[in-house]
């Protein structure tokens, strides 16, 4: 067996997920490819991740609009607004930490004040990774929230990346896209995304979970458990952070009073810090509290073992609504 | 193909659309003149600025815009144009009046130069529209700019040619490199990146703040064709531009030594990166200027 073969046969899924099924769905990957099959703007650029963010399909189909960069995401994002200044619609690819923190400055400058066609794809977002703190965005959606004319969209799971994509190409303007491959047991199907818009999840009367990506699965389960104790609480996905759905999110927590917010990220500038901030400008006076990472760095291990050690579980969102509650009296 | 860029071209550059161009030294040399004494004037009623940077570079602005660039001064966004980024996006003082001589903005502009609430902002912005390409100012991303404009171009059949300004402190961000080694890599040859190479930066000579040179080997190793000039002879600017296009295998580079304060003796050789000229300096200044001389 000479080494290309042994190199094939000895490749994991998933680099980033310890024991991931191999091979992964290219659900992003595909979805994609279709659009860029319909709009000829779309070109796809690579930091040496290009099958960890599926778009070695794109590579393979449309080698004319894949461009390797190299390990330079500064570099990457500045050659991507200077070919959306040419008409291009450009996604550009890496982990979210690097996609974000990395190359901020280049990010304010080449995309988002010139509001320029640059998407930016981050994946292994919060806690979702085994390779540690390096590799671990927590920050990433309060950098991106920070900047002007960004968009920040997150699907809830791989049923809503097909729409988050499709919403990301029609959108005209930077969007950052935060994307967790499905590794795992993925729900059959497709869910709609709507630009600015939360979806409920499911209703309830008692409470409502505000969440967003891996924490929506999480928040339902916390729903189940609250209903088996005679609390009916609603559940939202949030997968548009900026801009925030306003309107819906004030409605539902005047109607039900406990909010909690449960995310895959830092407790500081994302989604907590989002809802937090509409719901006083709002004069919505409800009860409060975040779930996420809180205010420290974490460390490298399974999804699993890091979300339950974390607090970012359906038992820890479970809990906080209950103390909510008991605040409320 | 985008509906908003034109057919790609085969072969031969789309004609040149301008109207005040001109290959001929020594009008390049008066238009420089010129430029200069515009500089001087941009700058004096605030006593403080790029002065230095504007003299020195005014020979490379009058040969890029009066020579090279292919561009409509009716048109600034005709799709064929070339693109020029610079990278130095504060050495606005030579770069606006540029603009202004070639009919890319209003002269009438001019006098409202750092002035509150004016386009014409110290450093430049696409407020003033489409002639600023993009805004930089933060320096090391111009670079990065030009390979995507580059590499798009090519992609789209396009013979437009990508032109970017560097100053020479600016090669100390990494990310020039990442640009460098990008644009080498990928064969950019529609890419020519021209480093103002004044040996002046905000703590004072280059050499002093990093040892720099050997700034041409550097280039070559990245897989470029490197050309060093006098960026203050416009026959070696028009003959290093000519070589630099006729280049189809690999980006160019011209490393052009620029000499702050060029032009009036009283400013020459003096490394001020943000220099006061005080109204008798300017003056001074001005006199030197006057005439067609180089």
């Amino acid at each position: 067996m000479n080494a290309a073969t042994q190199a094939e046969k000895l490749k994991v899924g998933d680099f980033n997920a310890r024991g991931a099924p191999a091979p992964i769905r290219r659900v992003y990957g595909e979805a994609l490819l279709q659009a860029a099959q319909r709009d000829p703007r779309i070109v796809a650029l690579s930091a040496d991740l290009t099958a960890a963010t599926e778009i070695d399909l794109f590579r393979d189909t449309l080698p004319d609009r894949f461009f390797q960069v190299g390990i330079a995401e500064a570099n990457m994002i500045g050659i991507a607004g200077g070919m959306a200044r040419q008409g291009d619609v450009a996604f550009v690819h890496t982990f979210s930490v690097f996609a974000t923190r990395r190359c901020y400055d280049q990010i304010a400058m080449q995309a988002a004040y010139p509001r320029t066609n640059v998407k930016i794809v981050g994946f292994i977002p919060g806690l979702t990774t085994m390779l540690g703190i390096s590799h671990q965005a927590i920050d990433d959606v309060a950098l991106m929230r920070a900047l002007p004319n960004m968009t920040v969209i997150e699907p809830c799971d791989a049923r809503q990346i097909p729409a988050a994509v499709a919403a990301t190409v029609a959108h005209e303007g930077p969007v950052y896209l935060r994307l967790k491959r499905p590794d795992g047991p993925q729900p059959e199907g497709e869910l709609p995304l709507q630009r600015g818009r939360l979806a409920l999840l499911r209703d309830g009367s008692d409470g409502v979970i505000f969440a967003s990506g891996v924490m929506c699965a999480a928040a339902l389960q916390a729903a189940e458990r609250l209903a088996a104790q005679g609390v009916s609480v609603a559940v939202a996905n949030v997968a548009t952070l900026k801009p925030l759905d306003e309107d819906g999110i004030a409605a539902l927590a005047a109607r039900c009073g406990s909010v909690v917010t449960a995310e895959n990220h830092s407790i500081i500038g994302g989604l907590g810090s989002a809802v937090a901030e509409c719901l006083l400008e709002r004069g919505v006076h409800a009860g409060f509290e975040r779930i996420g990472v809180r205010d420290c760095f974490a460390e490298g291990g399974s999804t699993p073992y890091l979300l339950a050690r974390y607090g970012l579980d359906a038992e820890a969102i479970a809990a906080a609504m209950l103390r909510v509650r008991a605040r409320r009296g | 193909m985008d509906p908003s860029n034109p057919a790609p071209a085969s072969g031969a550059r789309a004609p040149d659309r301008a109207a005040a161009r001109t290959r001929d030294a020594a009008e390049l040399r008066r238009i420089a003149r010129a430029l200069r004494r515009q500089v001087i004037r941009m700058i004096a009623p605030t006593g403080q600025g790029y002065v230095q940077q504007g003299l020195g570079a005014a020979d490379l602005f009058a040969t890029l815009y009066f020579a090279e660039l292919r561009l409509d001064p009716a048109d600034p966004s005709w799709p064929a144009r070339d693109r020029f980024l610079l990278s130095t996006a504060h050495n606005t003082a030579i770069f606006y009046a540029t603009l202004a001589a070639r009919g890319l903005i209003d002269a009438a502009l001019l006098p409202t130069y750092c002035q509150d609430g004016s386009v014409l902002e110290i450093n430049a912005s696409e407020r003033i529209g489409p002639v600023i390409e993009a805004t930089c100012g933060s320096l090391g991303q111009g670079l990065s700019v030009g390979v995507g404009m580059a590499l798009s171009a090519r992609r789209r059949g396009l013979d437009s040619r990508v032109y970017v300004v560097l100053g020479d402190g600016e090669l100390q961000e990494g990310q020039v490199w990442e640009a460098a080694l990008a644009a080498g890599s990928h064969r950019v040859h529609q890419l020519c990146l021209l480093i103002d190479y004044n040996e002046m930066q905000v703590e004072g000579h280059v050499d002093q703040v990093l040892r720099m040179e050997p700034v041409d080997a550097k280039w070559a190793a990245f897989n470029w064709h490197v050309q060093c000039i006098d960026g203050n002879d416009i026959e070696a600017l028009l003959a290093a531009l000519d070589a630099a296009r006729a280049c189809t295998d690999r980006p160019s580079c011209i490393i052009a030594r620029t000499l702050p304060g060029k032009g009036a003796p009283s400013l020459e050789g003096v490394l001020g990166h943000t220099m006061k000229l005080p109204p008798a300096m300017a003056e001074q200044a001005l006199a030197e200027l006057q005439g067609d001389a180089s």
